[in-house]
This record gives C-alpha cells, sequence and structure tokens, in this order.
C-alpha cells in the first residue's frame, strides 16, 4: 500500500511538475524514512490549503457514498434516520465541542491535533469498510472506488497534517501510522440488515467527521489570514 | 378503517412510537425500538409505492366515505426542524386536529442531546412569539455534531406524538442569497443571442468567511410565461453565466443555496428579471452579398479587357520567345554567310568595343621568359562538365584555321615543341583537347577544358596555361590565375591568325622543371607538339621528359599532328614522329596525316617511352587532335600546328587538305573553303555539313 502511494505520489509529482514548482512540493512529504522525498520547502499557507483541499475532497466523496449506500441497500424506514434515536458513532477518546463560539476558542494547536486524531482513527475503519463492501452481491462499481479512493486520500490527509503541525506547531513528535492489514472484527454476512446498518451507521459516522476536519481546518485557515474577525462571533 | 390506516401510514407509525427510551443506545436489531415495521415492509424498500398504490386505488371511495365518517383527523406532529446558518435552529410542529389539543400549552417541545448529563427530556427553550408552534433553539443551546430528538409532547396525557432526531449539520437550509444583479457578456453578432453574468452575495447569516459555511449554488431561469425553470449545475463562487438568451425575450432568474454535500437548499432569492431589447439589423446581408458579386463581375470584365487589348504584349511576357542564337555585338547576318573575314575582324576587339576587351597586342614583341608553377588545381566544375564531342569542339576550330600559336600544349606533357610559355605538362588530355581547340581559335574566351574525364585531381587546371593569344594576359599570371580566359570556347569566334604570335618556344627547362619560353615566331606559325594523354605519371617522369619535351619542342616546329587516341594505343605521336610528319611541304600532307593506332616506325621508341603514361588513361576514348597546320600557305618556317581541315570517313581529321593527286583518298574538303587562304578557324554550319562523318 505503501509503495503505491509512493508510485501514485510520483507519477503526480511529475505530472504536475509545473503546479508543484508554483505551488510546492505535495503533501507526501515523508522524511523520516528514506523514501522519496518530494519535500523541498512549501509555505505554511499552501500547505494549509493543500490540507483543506483534501479535507473538503473527502467530505464531498463520503457523502456521496453514504448517500450511494443508503439508496442501495438501506430499507426506505431506516433512511435519515430521522425518527429514531440515532446510532452511536465510535467515541473519541476527547471531547469535541459542539457549539461554534467553544470551537472558535480552541487553540490551533488543539484544533490540529483533533485533525489528526480524527484522521487516524478512521484508517483502520475504513479499509474494513471497503473489505465489506466488497462481499456485497451488488455493491455498485462507484461505491468501491470512491471508498477506496477516501481510505488512501486519508492516508495523504495524514501525512499532510503531520507536516503541517510540524511547521506550525513545531511538534516534531509525530509519526504518521502505518496501516497494517488486520483481520476485520466482524464475519456478519453481508445484507444481512445489521450489517448493512452497521455499514450504514460506519459511513454516516464517517461523514460526520470529515465535516469536522473540514470545519476545524478551515477554521484554522481564518485564523492564519484573519485573525481578528475570525474571533468575533 | 383499512382506508384510514392506509391513507395515514405516518401518523400510525407515530402513533405507535412510543417505547422509546431516550437514554438507550440504538442496537441494530431486527425490529429496532421505536419503530414498527411490518415484516413484509422491513426487507421491501418499495413497500412505499404500494401504500401510495393503495392509497390511490382506495383513495376516493375510502376518502369520501372517511370524509363523511371521521372528519380528518390528524395528529400532532413535527413539521420539521431548520437550520439557516448551523448556528441556531427552530422547529415547529402542528397540532392536528385533535381537538383537546388544540390550546396553547398542551403540546410541549421537549428535546434532548445526546452528550447531556442528565438524559431527561428538556423544555423547549424558547417558544417564539411571533410565529405559532415554533420552537427556537438559541446559540448556546446548540452544539454540532451531537444528535438532538425533538419531540412533541403532551404532558397531560403523557404522550408523544411525534420525535425526530437529527443532528445540526443535517438540517441546514441556508438563506437565500442576496444582491442577485446580472450584467450582459456579449451579443452575437445576428444581435439574437445574448449572454449574461449573473452575481449575488452569500446570505449575511451565513458565516462564509470564516469557514463555518462552505455553501453551493443552483441557479434557475426561465421565460417570463414559461412554467418551467431551467436548473444550472451547482456553483461554488458567486456569480454564474448564462448563455444563450434570446433578445426581445423577458427572463426571470433566481438562485438559492445549501451547504454543500448536504443538498438541503434554502429558499430561493428573488427574481430578477433579465430583458435585452432587439437591435435592429444595422446591415444586411444581402446587400454585402450583392456587392461583391457585382464587384468579382466587374474585375473579371476588366481583366478580360486588358487581355484582349493588349494581347501581343502580354504572350510577349508570358511566352518570351526563345532568342536565336547571336553574339553579342556581331549582327547575325554575318553569322549565316559566311563573311567571316569580317567577323574576325570584329571579334579580333578592333571593331566594337562591345567585344572582350582584350588589348588587341599583347605578346608579339614580349619576351617570354617565365617560370612556370605548377599547380595541382582543380579545373573549375563548370568547365568540367563538358563533354561535347571533341570532334565537334575541333571542327569548331577547324580548318579556317591557321594554328598560329593559338595552340598551346594545354596538357601537353611532351614533343611540345614550340609550346607556349607556362605551359601545364599536367594537365589532363581532355583538358588539352580543349585548350588546344580554344587555341586553335586563338579566341580569349574560355573553352570547356574537359572532353572526357577531367577529374583528375592531381592533375592541375588549366589555369597554368597561358595561351598568348591576342589579348591574353600577361605573362606573369600567376598559374592558376590563369584561368580560364586561357581557355577559350570554341564558340569564341574566328580569330585571326595572321600576323599573331600566340606561342612562346620553351627556350629551356630549368632543373626545377620550370620552362623557359622565349618569344614565338614572328609569323603566326604556331607551333606545337604532338601531344598526348598525360598523367600523373607522366609528371612523374618529368624532369626527362622535360628535357625530351623541350629539344623536342625546339626540333618540331612544324608540325602538327592528328592523334586519334585509341585505348590501346599510345595516343601521341612522339617527336620523331612528328618531326617526320612536319614537313613544309604542303604537298605531301598525305604524310601529315596520321591516325592512331598505326603510329610510324620512328616514332616507337619514343612512343614506348610514354606508352604506359598513356595508356592509363585509355578510358576515355576521345580524339585527341591535333590540329595539323597547313604549312606551305603560311609558314616559312617551321609550324607546329595545323589546323584541322576535315574529317574523313574514318573520322580521322585531315590536318592538311589532301593534294590533288591524293585528294580520292581524302574526304572531300569543305567546298568553299579556298586551301591556300588559312581559314579564320570558323566552321559554319553548311560547312560542317559538307563534313562527312
Amino acid at each position: 500500500m505503501n509503495m503505491m502511494q509512493v508510485m501514485q505520489s510520483v507519477v503526480w509529482a511529475v505530472l504536475l511538475w509545473p503546479c508543484l514548482v508554483s505551488l510546492g512540493v505535495p503533501l507526501e512529504c515523508k522524511d523520516e524514512q528514506g523514501s522519496i522525498i518530494l519535500c523541498a520547502s512549501i509555505s505554511k499557507e499552501k500547505l494549509l490549503d493543500r490540507v483543506i483541499q483534501h479535507a473538503e475532497l473527502i467530505y464531498r466523496v463520503s457523502e456521496e457514498s453514504c448517500t450511494l449506500f443508503e439508496e442501495m441497500f438501506v430499507p426506505f424506514p431506516m433512511r435519515s434516520q430521522r425518527n429514531q434515536a440515532g446510532y452511536t458513532c465510535a467515541t473519541k477518546a476527547f471531547p469535541i465541542p459542539g457549539s461554534k463560539s467553544e470551537i472558535q476558542q480552541i487553540s490551533d494547536k488543539w484544533l490540529l491535533h483533533s485533525v489528526l486524531i480524527l484522521v487516524q482513527s478512521w484508517i483502520e475503519p475504513l479499509v474494513y469498510l471497503q473489505t465489506t463492501l466488497d462481499r456485497y452481491d451488488d455493491a455498485p462499481d462507484t461505491l468501491l472506488k470512491k471508498t477506496k479512493w477516501v481510505s488512501e486520500k486519508l492516508l495523504s490527509l495524514e501525512q499532510g497534517v503531520v507536516v503541517l503541525i510540524r511547521k506550525m506547531l513545531d511538534d516534531d513528535m509525530l509519526t504518521t501510522s502505518y496501516y497494517e492489514q488486520g483481520v476485520a472484527p466482524y464475519a456478519l454476512q453481508p445484507e444481512v440488515l445489521e450489517s448493512v446498518l452497521r455499514d450504514y451507521t460506519l459511513l454516516s459516522c464517517f461523514k460526520k467527521d470529515a465535516h469536522k476536519m473540514e470545519t476545524f481546518l478551515k477554521l484554522l485557515k481564518c485564523r492564519q489570514t484573519d485573525k481578528y474577525s475570525c474571533f468575533l462571533h | 378503517m383499512l382506508c384510514f390506516s392506509l391513507s395515514q401510514p405516518r401518523g400510525k407509525h407515530k402513533l405507535n412510537y412510543t417505547q422509546f427510551h431516550p437514554i438507550s443506545k440504538f442496537v441494530p436489531s431486527p425490529h429496532p425500538r421505536g419503530l414498527h415495521i411490518s415484516p413484509n415492509e422491513r426487507f421491501d424498500p418499495h413497500h412505499r409505492w404500494s401504500h401510495i398504490l393503495c392509497l390511490v386505488l382506495c383513495s376516493s371511495p375510502c376518502y369520501f366515505v372517511s370524509l363523511l365518517l371521521y372528519p380528518s383527523v390528524q395528529a400532532p406532529h413535527l413539521t420539521g426542524c431548520k437550520s439557516r446558518e448551523q448556528e441556531t435552529f427552530r422547529c415547529w410542529w402542528s397540532p392536528g386536529s385533535f381537538q383537546n389539543l388544540t390550546e396553547p400549552g398542551a403540546l410541549q417541545i421537549q428535546y434532548w442531546k445526546k452528550n447531556d448529563l442528565t438524559k431527561e427530556w428538556k423544555e423547549c427553550p424558547d417558544y417564539s412569539s411571533s410565529v405559532k408552534n415554533e420552537c427556537f433553539f438559541n446559540k448556546n443551546n446548540t452544539v454540532i455534531w451531537i444528535k438532538y430528538c425533538v419531540r412533541l409532547h403532551s404532558e397531560s396525557q403523557n404522550k408523544t406524538y411525534d420525535t425526530l432526531c437529527f443532528e445540526l449539520q443535517d438540517i441546514v437550509h441556508p438563506d437565500p442569497p442576496v444582491a442577485l444583479n446580472w450584467t450582459l457578456l456579449n451579443i452575437s453578432r445576428s444581435g439574437l443571442n445574448y449572454d449574461i453574468m449573473a452575481s449575488w452575495e452569500p446570505p449575511p447569516s451565513a458565516d462564509v468567511s470564516v469557514g463555518w459555511l462552505t455553501l453551493v449554488y443552483e441557479v434557475q431561469y426561465r421565460r417570463r410565461n414559461s412554467s418551467h425553470w431551467k436548473v444550472l449545475e451547482h456553483e461554488f463562487g458567486t456569480q454564474q453565466s448564462i448563455y444563450g438568451l434570446q433578445t426581445g425575450e423577458a427572463y426571470e432568474v433566481r438562485v438559492h443555496c445549501a451547504m454543500r454535500a448536504f443538498n438541503h437548499f434554502g429558499e430561493f432569492s428573488d427574481v430578477i428579471f433579465v430583458h435585452v431589447p432587439e437591435i435592429p439589423n444595422k446591415e444586411s446581408t444581402f446587400p454585402v452579398t450583392l456587392v461583391l458579386i457585382f464587384g468579382a463581375v466587374g474585375v473579371a470584365i476588366l481583366l478580360m479587357l486588358i487581355i484582349f487589348s493588349q494581347q501581343q504584349r502580354l504572350m510577349v511576357i508570358l511566352l518570351p520567345p526563345v532568342p536565336a542564337p547571336k553574339i553579342k555585338g556581331i549582327d547575325p547576318a554575318l553569322l549565316k554567310n559566311g563573311k567571316l573575314d569580317e567577323l574576325n575582324f570584329i571579334l579580333s576587339g578592333a571593331g566594337m568595343g562591345a567585344l572582350h576587351s582584350y588589348p588587341p597586342d599583347l605578346y608579339q614583341d614580349v619576351p617570354w621568359v617565365e617560370f612556370i608553377e605548377l599547380d595541382a588545381d582543380e579545373p573549375e566544375p563548370g568547365e568540367k562538365d563538358n563533354q561535347s564531342s571533341d570532334s565537334q569542339r575541333l571542327l569548331g576550330h577547324n580548318n579556317h584555321h591557321t594554328n598560329h600559336g593559338c595552340f598551346h600544349g594545354l596538357s601537353i606533357p611532351d614533343d611540345d615543341s614550340g609550346r607556349a610559355s607556362s605551359y601545364d605538362p599536367e594537365l589532363p588530355d581532355q583538358e588539352t583537347l580543349m585548350l588546344m581547340a580554344a587555341l586553335l581559335s586563338c579566341q580569349p574566351n574560355k573553352v570547356e577544358p574537359c572532353l572526357g574525364n577531367c577529374s583528375h585531381s592531381s592533375t592541375p587546371s588549366l589555369d597554368v596555361l597561358e595561351v598568348p593569344c591576342p589579348g591574353l594576359q600577361a605573362p606573369d599570371l600567376p598559374p592558376e590565375g590563369g584561368e580560364r580566359h586561357l581557355v577559350q570556347t570554341q564558340l569564341g569566334g574566328p580569330q585571326s591568325w595572321v600576323n599573331m604570335d600566340f606561342y612562346a618556344q620553351v627556350s629551356d627547362v630549368t632543373p626545377t622543371g620550370g620552362v623557359v619560353l622565349s618569344p614565338g615566331q614572328q609569323v603566326g606559325a604556331p607551333e606545337n607538339t604532338p601531344t598526348t594523354k598525360k598523367d600523373k605519371k607522366g609528371k612523374m617522369e618529368g624532369g626527362e621528359e622535360e628535357s625530351e619535351e623541350e629539344e623536342e619542342r625546339r626540333t618540331n616546329k612544324l608540325k602538327f599532328q592528328l592523334l586519334v587516341v585509341a585505348p590501346e594505343a599510345g595516343g601521341y605521336t612522339t617527336e620523331s614522329s612528328g618531326r617526320q610528319m612536319s614537313t613544309p611541304d604542303p604537298s605531301s600532307p598525305g604524310e601529315v596525316y596520321h591516325t592512331f593506332p598505326p603510329p610510324s616506325a620512328e616514332s616507337k621508341p619514343h612512343q614506348e617511352a610514354y606508352l604506359p603514361a598513356t595508356t592509363l588513361l585509355g578510358d576515355y576514348q576521345s580524339p585527341y587532335i591535333l590540329p595539323d597546320s597547313p604549312p606551305a600557305q603560311f609558314l616559312p618556317p617551321v609550324s607546329d600546328y595545323t589546323v584541322v581541315q576535315d574529317v574523313d570517313f574514318q573520322h580521322s581529321l585531315l590536318l592538311n587538305p589532301p593534294s590533288p593527286q591524293r585528294s580520292p583518298t581524302c574526304s572531300p574538303q569543305p567546298p568553299s573553303k579556298p586551301l591556300p587562304v588559312m581559314p579564320i578557324g570558323y566552321l559554319t554550319p553548311d560547312l560542317l555539313g559538307n563534313l562527312s562523318p
């Protein structure tokens, strides 16, 4: 997977060379492992823009995947879960404030760290989701492609956030997570309602967390450009 | 009852939705708590359609019956919850048609959040005063990414009529954009269509700048009287261009926005009207095309007129006549009828100055002592390429010549008695042949030096030769600079040979190989030596050859020999044979006439000496012609060269006109030519025709 990632990044680097020259270096910048070093130097602003782009894209694709899955597999009464108490997404290790005012008061460091934790917590479940979706008989190709794409982009987002943290917070203590192919925790048969709902829950929760990531990063960006107005509301 | 239940499926579901416990987690199970789903509905995504179908089928009779029996009964329910800016939200409910619940306060909105500590339903924080049945949650009570559940509850009856769960970001319906405006982009050339750019601003309530909300916009437009809105693609920016509107039509444009990726579009903005009046055509295309057509026709007519009126001139311009051959400054009439004397006069330069402006006499009294430097210049390529036959060349210079002096041993390697100064023994034979021809004519024109294969790089060019023809350069001309003016075309008209001395004798040969020349004879007896083919090898034999040649030159002043070079033969006549042949007696022209292969016996020793040299050049067959001088008429002293008088049937050249007693054996002479008079060397076409090939 890493090799693929590296290859992909190299190909993209070659193809987008003029863009890269003007915009900077792609996010895939692994200095510590002696792998392909594509980073020369990228400014914080450009890196942040790039990371935000990633987050936005991930969010959009996750929303599309959720909708696709809902249409295909989830029975009608259960859609949108309007009338249900709701599912519980996996709780995170840290509480995330809910209101906008509270969130705006969160420090930069906290924002970045929470983004990183969110990203890292979703890498493995998405891989699991991919394997589960493969077992569905009539899963549409687009759905599979989207989930695959999302899990890949999540990795690059993680790397970008790590670099961002290093640049903005001078925090060198973080390491990127290494994906290991884990055993699927649930071995239920696909297309049983339970598994369907579970997968649906997974997708919905991921969509929510993707939205969180995007929002945090955008708040961060706002602070970079105009600190005063960002704290005003 | 069936119709009633069918017509109100939602209420039915809600009525059964009583077992929900707010604290309990949702555990995926076939029958989720609080949601009654009939078994056959559970796995059937299309059960809604069956509902509708049944509704349709049963609606009319059942509905009216139910209406009669039961006035429309509708339970209280939540109509919806919406947020405008993701910071607050509102919920609305409807009390329904239940009679006992219409009074205010009978129904309450209760809610709870997932992260509440108490896990209890709370009362709506703010029942809005302005709008009926609305509950407003302000900023302090609003959290994002956390599940809310709102229920419609009746305390008195302790009954929940409806519940709704959501998260804040899922219920965002942004306000409509403001300041919608349009600007004209362009109008098509026909004036029928135009494009506009519609622009707007995000709703003020949405905090887009901070990034709290990311909006996507959708523009719709339609014709004034149409009912169908055309929807354009979602746009992330705040402007959108609309193409292809028609002038004269009124359009309506509106826009609404939604949170990105949630697709809950808010309300539409106010409609703006777009109208562009028709622009009358300033010009119609019809006259333009008419003008163009008329213009083209007029131009065509004009051209025709010009052509017809100026036909002659045009013909001359387009198809110029082939010029008749002529020599500059010479009347072509002269050339026709054999007025050779006049022609010669003219060509000698004494006539018009348009001819080659050589000073007429140069060499006559100039002592010629010079050293020839033999350079291996390559002859000019242009002159090498001339491959016309040698006989023709020579014949062009033939009989009418007296070959005084104009014939220098151009590349006559040996037997060059009487060779002119600056003679280059290295010249290839073809070149020498050419040169000889040129010299015969004694014209200061150029001659194509090569009759055959002239690619001997080692052989010096003709430059070295300085033919002291009249009008030639000074003796001090550097050999390589001598170039082609020495070599003259055979087209150069005949030259008067009389009283011209074109040649100089080689009086001595220096040890280094230089040739010392002495002035030639006063009488224009061209001195010549029989030539032979010469190549490198000949040059290599240089020294002794030189001495030999010089000696021969000295001695053999008379004879021109005609050498027809055959590949097997050496193709040259030695000095001795030349001597032998060079009798001043015109009465024995036959002896003068030699054609190879049969060389004379005396010449054999010499021939053998030179044979190897000559046989190397055996690949070309160009007859190597030495003009033979008709001795008696002009030259009391020795003359080495002879004018080719004729060509006999064997393709051999007759150097001297045969004596009358020998005439039968010789080819007929050109009838128009008096023998005693040395012909000028210009062979007119009619004369040539008399020569049998």
